[in-house]
């Protein structure tokens, strides 16, 4: 059995007297999708904000290739090689489209930036990242333009560009097809299959045809805590899962 | 490869530019000469507001250090001038490392309140200290040496046209170096923090130490404002550290505009030319300056250095026009 790239041990995240997400453990392998379900409310995002140090844990352990680094900040943990989406498209608005992918891989070398002389386009390699990624996101034509100024769906491609410039090991992606029209979601469904090959993907996503059809790990969540985590037909035939709140949404009406 | 060039530099070519221009508009070369060390404190501020998306409150403090750091040293000490201006660029940073550190813990309103606590506190630290500070009179008869190194005089300083000209080769050299800085990876990872700190620490960028190195670069150009403001003047005065110097900073960074280099010169040039200009005319010329800045608040947002550039582009469309206009009129002829 291979070893989990990504081991999480009892996250727990409190907002005050709230508790988002309690005593949640996952293992991922590396190579997979692992997808991430729930209602609105269930701790997802928390729990990527959690795993990725957007915020600091209130306890529990991370381990990434047997490295801990839960006691790192979110900017050192793009160095481990976590990199993540976010679910509201985030950006830098007045930078171009290859600036902003740039950026991003130029952010696991992070101490290059720091360089008050050295010109950007000196640095090879994130520019190349930049440009080959630019093409692979279909983004080639508008890559001059500001991110502010690009269509939805072309912002949530970018979207996912920031995090796969990183090169990262394991790549967070929390709602990557949220209010993208049924046109883009196909496009967006293909390229997080085809990201299994080169990363291990995190995935939090609403529609359930995507999660279904490329998932290799389902885990569903409720109230902070997880509910069921198995292979998308396991969790599809669940009966926690469909008594519990899913219902026709996971199995489409069929039984 | 020259085309390139020059666009990469023509903001550095303005500044030459300006530093020419100066002495042939100008009949004061002590006016001359504080408008480049404002324009010097501008860019500084712009460095903050326009790159890094910091409104500080705090840019007078540096100035004021900066100024009473060449005072003393030059009052006390007798160190030749080329060591005192890197002196007063080490203060500025130090301060400015200081007041970071502390101020970039928190962010927007909180942010500029805490420069704003800061000024207020080295200001009453400055009246205080009055040993030191010369407190209510500042420090007075501050001399001007000349360039000298190593016992070899370059510049001599003691007219206003050789100072300025002293000046103007700091300013000019201060320029070049910014704009390295902000066209550099670290300048343009700036404008990414400017844009969207989440993002940029989501990419894996340490946000509180690119702000911080941003607060101590700024620091060092507006503590150098400030030495060479003291060697102009001959006195280290409490006003240069008052709140309002700081204020007087950002007015005339917003009114050049934020986010582009040359700006910063514009707005000291018009701040400190109108400004001797009006206050001969009308005591109360600052009422004005305060309708302008609404304008520019309310209408132009870009400064003076988006009203030209949008004149200038409206000038070459109407040339474009003009031209198509004169081929059709020779086709049909």
């Amino acid at each position: 059995m291979t070893e989990p790239i990504l081991q999480a041990r009892n996250i727990v995240k409190r907002y005050g007297r709230f508790t988002a997400v309690n005593g949640v453990s996952i293992d991922v392998l590396p190579h997979t999708v692992h997808s991430v379900i729930g209602p609105n409310g269930a701790g997802k995002t928390t729990l990527f904000h959690a795993l990725t140090g957007t915020v600091p844990l209130t306890s529990g352990q991370i381990l990434v290739d047997g490295v801990d680094i839960s006691a790192l900040p979110g900017f050192k943990r793009v160095r481990t090689g976590l990199a993540r989406s976010f679910q509201v498209t985030s950006l830098f608005p007045n930078l171009t489209v290859l600036e902003n992918l740039r950026l991003a891989a130029q952010g696991v070398d992070a101490v290059q930036a720091f360089h008050p002389w050295r010109r950007p386009e000196s640095f090879k390699a994130a520019c190349e990242t930049a440009a080959s990624l630019a093409e692979r996101l279909n983004l080639t034509l508008v890559r001059s333009r500001l991110a502010g100024e690009l269509s939805h769906g072309q912002q949530r491609r970018l979207e996912v560009g920031m995090a796969l410039a990183a090169r990262p090991k394991v790549i967070f992606l929390d709602e990557p097809t949220s209010g993208m029209g049924v046109d883009d979601i196909g496009d967006m469904k293909q390229l997080i299959f085809s990201l299994r090959s080169d990363y291990t993907v995190v995935l939090i996503e609403h529609n359930m045809d995507i999660v279904m059809d490329i998932s290799d790990t389902i885990t569903v969540m409720q109230l902070g805590q997880v509910l069921v985590e198995g292979a998308p037909d396991a969790v599809r035939c669940d009966d926690r899962v469909r008594s519990a709140y899913l219902g026709s949404m996971i199995t489409g009406g069929r039984k | 490869m020259n085309a390139s060039f020059l666009c990469q530099y023509r903001h550095l070519a303005m500044a030459v530019a300006t530093v020419v221009v100066l002495p042939l508009v100008l009949t004061s070369g002590s006016l001359a000469t504080e408008v480049l060390i404002f324009a010097l404190a501008a860019l500084g501020c712009n460095l903050l507001l326009g790159y890094t998306g910091l409104m500080s409150f705090g840019q007078g403090i540096f100035l004021g250090l900066g100024s009473y750091a060449a005072g003393l040293a030059l009052l006390h000490l007798r160190i030749p001038l080329i060591a005192v201006l890197p002196l007063a660029m080490i203060v500025g940073a130090l301060a400015a490392a200081l007041v970071g550190w502390f101020s970039i813990r928190q962010r927007g309103t909180y942010f500029v309140m805490l420069t704003l606590a800061f000024a207020q506190m080295f200001y009453f630290l400055a009246y205080t200290l009055r040993d030191i500070t010369g407190g209510d009179n500042g420090l007075l008869d501050i001399p001007r040496p000349p360039l000298e190194i190593l016992g070899q005089r370059l510049l001599p300083t003691a007219g206003p046209w050789e100072y300025y000209t002293l000046v103007a080769v700091v300013f000019v050299v201060v320029f070049w170096v910014l704009q390295r800085i902000v066209d550099s990876i670290l300048g343009r990872t700036l404008l990414a923090v400017r844009d969207n700190e989440a993002r940029a620490a989501a990419a894996g960028y340490d946000v509180r130490m690119l702000k911080l190195i941003a607060f101590m670069i700024s620091g060092a150009i507006t503590g150098l404002a400030g030495a060479l403001h003291a060697m102009l003047t001959g006195i280290a005065p409490l006003s240069n550290i008052e709140y309002g110097t700081s204020e007087s900073i950002l007015i005339m960074t917003v009114i050049g505009g934020t986010g582009k280099l040359f700006a910063s010169v514009l707005g000291a040039g018009f701040y400190v030319l109108v400004g001797d200009w009006l206050s001969t005319l009308w005591p109360r010329w600052l009422m004005l300056l305060g309708m302008l800045l609404i304008a520019v608040s309310l209408f132009m947002q870009k400064g003076l250095w988006g009203v030209g550039t949008g004149l200038l582009q409206r000038v070459r469309r109407q040339g474009r026009a003009d031209d198509t206009a004169t081929q059709r009129s020779a086709a049909y002829d």
